[in-house]
């Protein structure tokens, strides 16, 4: 207990004092993260809205196929990733493993089946008479979408937050992929890990209490626009 | 119980001056049941049709294949310039009809936004501002301008949808049941209504099982029945027909 209490003390003490290493390595967790999730929001919300509201052969197939990879481990992502982009991998010539950009990569596969199949899930909910009262009123199927959308908002939004919490905190993928290189590739998630073997628990922790503050404060948000934002004038 | 009447010489000069819509060989099958079996339909400006049948009988069906929101198997469409395959009219379609739910739906947001909804997105702050404070004249709703337009009423909801209508301005006006659930004074507001969107020149149909509600409104009744849709000559006939289930008896009497 002493241990635990010793190492959440030097924890705190490691945030407040601005430690450059901690604080390098939560920026570059954010920074790769807010990517993907930027990366994958748009065509997944378009790819989730074709499912709930198009009439294709395959639409079901695809369906299911993203609800299967809900549940992909990210070390599974991490593999596939690292054998395509290894040097005899078919995208070796990139030279993008080891590097940020692989990390954005996995964080995007690990994302998107998460964002296609809730916003999916919130569009299918969403009252149909939505979609044909702003076409009846003269909507472009554009606007029409961006008006069914906005009806489902908070859906839509609890979906983001799902994605976000899921990649910025996976290990897998961002283990293999970026090689939790200090200064460069090392995030909260590998960076727990590997201080974590090392014995050294007070970084860990601090890292860990960052991650909890930001899920508190995703949720908090969350709840502030359900319940303040219900309508505008 | 006042209502306001706004000139409409603005909107009525973006609408065509003669609407002569016709409609068809409209045909729709859902997994193999026939729910319009070949239905011929002209619709002409200042024209009140009311659309009578039984429940099920295809006519929210028949009311968004004439609004451009279902696509018909077959049927063909002539809005004055000849008659034309379905793929090539539905944007000439959506552009000149607009279709009203049995239970309007209402956008998360105000009903100063809902209204605002049927305007073009390109207009400037002050048009759309003095179109808005019209429709809201209009349908008698400046009062809930700023309320929430989940809240409303059904009566309230539905000149909302009526609002909406007038701004948007539509040839054809296709309206599901509009009067369903309200009481008599929401009812007055809502023919009242109706009665200054027909004179403005707008075709109007209306599906109701109530046919003498709307005796005074429409002009014509029509009947949908086994897919197949026919005039109806007396008021007590499309009752028999559509407002409540038959007995056998009435079906003899019927045939």
């Amino acid at each position: 207990m002493d241990t635990l209490n010793n190492a959440t003390f030097e924890a705190i003490q490691l945030l407040a004092s601005g430690d450059s290493e901690l604080w390098n390595i939560i920026g570059i967790s954010f920074k790769v993260s807010t990517t993907a999730i930027l990366i994958a929001t748009p065509p997944s919300l378009l790819l989730a809205f074709l499912l709930a509201y198009g009439n294709f052969p395959g639409r079901r197939l695809l369906i299911s196929v993203f609800s299967t990879l809900l549940s992909i481990p990210a070390v599974v992502v991490g593999l596939t990733l690292y054998l395509i982009l290894s040097r005899q991998g078919p995208l070796g010539d990139l030279k993008l493993l080891f590097t940020q950009s692989a990390m954005v990569l996995g964080q995007i596969v690990l994302c998107v089946p998460i964002l296609v199949a809730m916003c999916h899930s919130a569009l299918q909910a969403a009252d149909r008479r939505a979609w044909e009262t702003a076409r009846t009123l003269g909507a472009g199927p554009a606007r029409a979408v961006v008006t069914v959308m906005h009806e489902v908002r908070f859906g839509l939004f609890a979906a983001l937050l799902a994605a976000y919490g899921r990649i910025i905190a996976e290990v897998g993928a961002s283990m293999m992929l970026g090689g939790n290189i200090l200064n460069a590739t090392r995030n909260i998630p590998t960076a727990i890990a590997l201080e974590t073997s090392k014995g050294e628990f007070s970084q860990g922790i601090a890292l860990g209490i960052v991650l909890l503050i930001l899920a508190f404060i995703l949720n908090g948000l969350l709840h502030y626009f359900q319940g303040k934002g219900r309508f505008a004038t | 119980m006042d209502y306001f009447i706004i000139s409409r010489a603005r909107v009525d000069s973006q609408r065509d001056t003669m609407i002569n819509i016709q409609f068809k060989g409209i045909a729709k099958h859902y997994r193999r049941r026939t729910i319009l079996d070949g239905v011929d339909i002209s619709l002409q400006d200042s024209q009140c049709t009311l659309l009578c049948g039984a429940n099920g009988a295809g006519k929210t069906t028949l009311l968004k294949i004439m609004a451009g929101l279902v696509r018909p198997d077959s049927g063909t469409l002539n809005t004055g310039l000849g008659e034309m395959k379905w793929r090539r009219c539905i944007k000439a379609l959506k552009e000149k009809a607009m279709y009203m739910h049995q239970q309007p739906y209402m956008f998360d947001a105000s009903v100063r936004r809902n209204i605002a909804y049927a305007l073009p997105p390109m207009l400037s702050h002050e048009d759309r501002d003095k179109r808005i404070y019209e429709a809201l004249a209009w349908a008698n709703l400046e009062p809930l301008a700023t309320a929430s337009a989940t809240s409303l009423s059904g009566g309230e909801v539905q000149r909302v949808a009526l609002a909406r209508a007038w701004l948007r301005s539509p040839s054809v006006l296709l309206l599901d049941e509009p009067t369903t659930n309200m009481d008599h004074d929401a009812r007055l507001r809502t023919h009242n209504l109706l009665r200054q969107l027909k004179d403005q020149g707008m075709a109007i149909v209306i599906s109701s099982h109530d046919a003498l509600q709307f005796q005074s409104l429409a002009c014509r009744q029509l009947l949908l029945k086994d897919g197949k849709i026919s005039p109806v000559n007396t008021i007590t006939q499309a009752e028999n027909v559509s407002a409540f289930p038959i007995n056998p008896l009435q079906q003899h009497q019927q045939v």
